[in-house]
């Protein structure tokens, strides 16, 4: 298969060049394949968290898990999560709607319109806020949304608050996206004419549309899962609201001021892993959502990146 | 940065438009509505940043800093709820040693992982790895809690205390006694963290070593390197910036923790005397303690004069992060959406 | 498949021929059955439009394709009368036998001296060994007059030109005894490409180098035999002069002469 290599020569060359004699290249060949397997075995500091995570909440909330779960108000310590489930749609709606405004048209003005140096301090300033402690902002809220405007704790201040939370990642992932978008789109489109915010608007904003998405949901996902700012704003409620000037009950909240009753309460156990288990859900339908739209969506804006 | 900017990457990951918008084509336009709303919405988050400051100064009155902060912070008890005397000694003590650990733990792991996804595995694996991590990343901080609180922490302290005590016990901090109030303390606030971070430190690491343009890790290649060589001495050396940013911000977040680790930590305000201690932290200090703070007008502003200490800390090391890299910080922040970033 | 190791090449074998070599992609056919034997101790040009897999040919002449998944190489390339696609060969050392720079400098974040340090080092070299071989490569890659009293210095302060000339004395240091040179001075300015282009005759009295330019002039300048590929196949491979003078075919006839390309 390989050929008659050297056929009708003498043997002259005392050793082939292309095969290791000294045994020490063979050493650094096996050295690299062993590293090969061994580094991805880190992987089980990620798959085993994740799986025994998400078997031990299923495996505590399911067995008591019922329709009234979902729809019955909680009753000392029985009854069902409704509360929290309206409460965390309400608060996420609310962050939702704020932090994408903000974010999105944020995100607009700094990838296109704003002056260099404008841009640097906004994208520095966005990163900073990512970085605030979710507990920190929690201070702040109560402060001002509670406190200061004597408003006590309201589903307000906690869907602003979350809005605030929420709001570094739509921006950061919106004008990342619109400045990913390839150069030669927006000449293409300048150069026929069209002005900056059609532009914008027509063809940035769709070529970025998944990966934006991506980010709001990551944003929802984490802002679900934020007790420590919303507990201190929104208060907590375990009837279901009737106005946003109401303290409010949610899901990742009923976790934390159920998981350590003692044991003789243990139907407050099983409240607070029935809403770990709740907030799970949402978090792989979020998970989910954005993977099937993004897939499906890139595909179509395959050809641009190549 | 210098090797940065060698080569125009296909997917450009920076925050940094890859053509910076002229002024240029607006002469044409005229101004536009976009523009007007969105300058002053841009500035929202630096407003943001400045008002958190603002109003934890306010509401702290500052009554404990000036000459007496060092005071307090080398008073390690916490006086009476009632008096002057307030310590943050054994908090900024348990912080260091969880989000410290955490931090090395997550960094070594998350070097293995992000080598792994950029060098060794094919991409079909890579990719559905990275979908799993990112769903690590989302999952809420009390779910991680109350599986630690209630799963992990009997096998914590019935089996992986006793074994590691028998073992390595020899070792400073790994001998000491048992917690006393149960299972909870540093070792299972480490554990906790450290997966929480790596999602953050394994996306951020992975970027950093996807950017080294191909050039340099072709260039490697053809002077007789492999795989690993390659990773070590071409790759890692070009996106050591991007490594040591990805480790402080991962320090951040671990600093910043608050529920997961006060669901875990004991909430003991005491100097540890060995990882299996109990402890508490500055995060997760000030989230437990706030609901008793409403009676306490003192120690309200002892509790606010941590969340500013703490707000300082996580400020300084996201700064530095986005000193060291001026461009891949981008991805920190969307790095949640890394899922959706990294496959453009 | 190891029987064939034990022979050893005929001694008057050229250092490096290429037999029926073809390289596919999934979907076309980037290379198509060539063959050219590269003498040594000489400059041979490949030149070509863009797309003619030039590039890729060099590629495939110390396994650099390999690095490139999805491609299928069929047909052999002979080092010194070994196939380097057989089994038992491993890439690593067909790269230290056969150097390559590229189109751009591609320097190391490191100083001067562990650039061209770099393959010694991955061999474990002995330390006086490495400080010679390194003074050796930066005087034959004319560098050792310009920096050689400050090995120190960090090699991405260099110019463009110099880090160029660093590539090829980080080439030169793990001693091979081809170098392939895959457009090396289109991403130079002028005077800077010269410099690089003086090297070539000097290197070419100890090794065989191989070049792939779009700049014909330099081809004319520096190789003494050339070869035109267009479209994936070999259309002439002949000595420099009768290839730009007097060509064969029609198609290289209408390349040289601009008609296109």
């Amino acid at each position: 298969m390989t050929g008659p290599a050297g056929a009708g020569g003498p043997a002259l060359a005392p050793r082939n060049e292309l095969v290791d004699s000294s045994g020490r290249l063979r050493r650094r060949l096996l050295f690299d394949r062993a590293i090969g397997w061994a580094l991805p075995l880190a992987f089980v500091a990620v798959l085993f968290p994740l799986f025994d995570m998400l078997y031990w909440i299923s495996t505590r909330a399911l067995p008591t898990f019922t329709w009234a779960t979902l729809t019955e108000n909680q009753v000392g310590t029985g009854g069902g999560l409704y509360p929290m489930i309206l409460g965390t749609l309400v608060l996420i709606a609310l962050g939702t709607a704020l932090s994408t405004g903000i974010g999105l048209v944020a995100g607009f003005y700094t990838s296109e319109y704003a002056p260099a140096p404008v841009a640097r301090v906004a994208r520095i300033a966005g990163n900073l806020l990512a970085g605030v402690p979710a507990i920190v902002l929690g201070y702040f809220g109560y402060f001002l949304l509670v406190l200061y405007t004597h408003w006590g704790f309201t589903a307000l201040a906690g869907g602003i608050t979350l809005g605030i939370f929420m709001t570094p990642y739509v921006y950061r992932t919106a004008d990342v996206a619109l400045s990913n978008v390839p150069p030669s789109q927006r000449e293409a489109a300048l150069a026929m004419g069209s002005r900056r915010d059609q532009y914008l608007v027509r063809i940035a904003f769709p070529i970025a549309l998944p990966t934006i998405l991506t980010g709001i949901f990551f944003a929802m996902a984490l802002g679900l899962g934020e007790a420590a700012p919303i507990l201190f704003t929104a208060g907590f409620s375990s009837t279901p609201i009737t106005s946003l000037m109401q303290p409010t009950g949610f899901l990742s909240g009923a976790v934390w001021l159920f998981y350590d009753f003692p044991s003789t309460y243990g139907s407050f156990l099983g409240l607070a892993f029935q809403a770990a288990f709740l907030s799970v859900v949402i978090v792989l339908a979020l998970n989910v959502a954005v993977q099937l739209f993004s897939d499906r969506y890139r595909e179509r804006l395959r050809g641009l990146y190549q | 940065m210098g090797s940065a900017g060698v080569q125009p990457l296909p997917e450009p990951a920076g925050g940094e438009p890859a053509v910076p918008p002229s002024s240029s084509a607006s002469d044409r336009s005229g101004p536009s509505l976009w523009a007007w709303v969105g300058s002053p919405l841009a500035l929202i988050p630096l407003v943001l940043v400045a008002a958190v400051a603002t109003v934890l100064v306010v509401a702290s009155g500052l009554h404990n800093f000036g000459g007496t902060f060092w005071g307090i912070l080398y008073n390690f008890v916490p006086g009476d709820p009632g008096g002057s005397s307030w310590g943050i000694g054994a908090y900024v003590v348990g912080t260091a040693l969880t989000a410290g650990l955490a931090l090395l733990l997550a960094t070594a792991l998350s070097l293995a992982l992000s080598i792994s996804i950029v060098v060794y595995l094919p991409t079909v694996a890579s990719r559905i790895l990275a979908i799993l991590t990112n769903l690590l990343a989302g999952i809420p901080s009390v779910v991680y809690g109350i599986w630690g609180f209630v799963i992990l922490a009997p096998f914590f302290g019935l089996t992986l205390e006793p074994s590691m005590r028998d073992a390595i016990g020899w070792l400073p901090g790994f001998g000491g006694p048992a917690s006393a109030i149960g299972s909870w303390g540093i070792l299972l606030a480490v554990f906790l963290l450290t997966i929480m971070i790596i999602p953050l430190t394994t996306a951020l690491m992975r970027e950093a070593l996807r950017s080294v343009p191909h050039d340099l890790v072709e260039a490697g290649l053809a002077l007789g390197a492999t795989r690993w060589e390659v990773a070590r001495r071409v790759r890692m050396r070009s996106a050591r910036l991007g490594i040591w940013s990805a480790i402080l911000l991962g320090f951040g977040r671990a600093v910043g923790e608050s529920v997961a680790v006060a669901m875990v930590i004991g909430a003991v305000p005491r100097l540890p005397e060995s990882l299996y201690s109990p402890s508490t932290s500055l995060a997760s200090f000030i989230f437990y303690q706030l609901d008793s703070a409403f009676y306490y007008p003192d120690l309200l502003k002892f509790l606010v004069e941590v969340a500013l200490v703490l707000l300082l800390i996580s400020l300084a090391a996201n700064v530095l992060a986005q000193r060291l890299t001026r461009t891949e910080i981008a991805t920190a922040t969307t790095v949640g959406a890394a899922g959706g970033l990294e496959t453009q | 498949m190891s029987a064939t190791l034990g022979d050893v090449p005929p001694p008057d074998a050229s250092v490096l021929t290429v037999e029926h070599l073809s390289v596919r992609a999934p979907t076309k056919t980037i290379l198509s059955d060539i063959s050219i034997e590269f003498p040594d101790k000489d400059v041979t040009g490949i030149i070509g439009p863009s797309g003619c897999g030039k590039t890729t040919l060099i590629r495939t002449l110390n396994r650099m394709i390999d690095t490139s998944p999805g491609l299928v190489v069929e047909g052999r390339v002979r080092y010194r009368g070994q196939d380097i696609y057989d089994r038992a060969v491993n890439p690593v050392l067909v790269r230290q036998r056969i150097g390559m720079v590229f189109q751009r400098p591609t320097v190391f974040p490191l100083s001067v001296f562990e650039n061209v340090a770099f393959g010694l080092r991955l061999q474990r070299a002995e330390e006086s060994t490495v400080e010679e071989v390194v003074r050796r490569s930066l005087v034959r890659a004319g560098l050792w007059n310009e920096i050689g009293n400050d090995l120190d210095q960090p090699a991405l302060e260099l110019s463009g030109g110099q880090q160029q000339r660093l590539c090829i004395a980080r080439a030169l240091a793990i001693e091979p005894r081809v170098l392939l040179f895959d457009e090396p001075t289109s991403s130079l300015d002028p005077i800077a490409a010269q410099k690089v282009e003086e090297l070539f005759a000097e290197l070419a009295r100890d090794f065989a180098v191989i070049i792939v330019t779009h700049n014909l002039t330099q081809a004319a300048r520096v190789a003494s035999r050339t070869a035109f590929l267009y479209q994936g196949r070999l259309v002439e491979f002949a000595p420099t002069e009768e290839l730009f003078e007097r060509p064969r075919e029609r198609l290289t006839q209408e390349y040289i002469t601009g008609r296109f390309g």
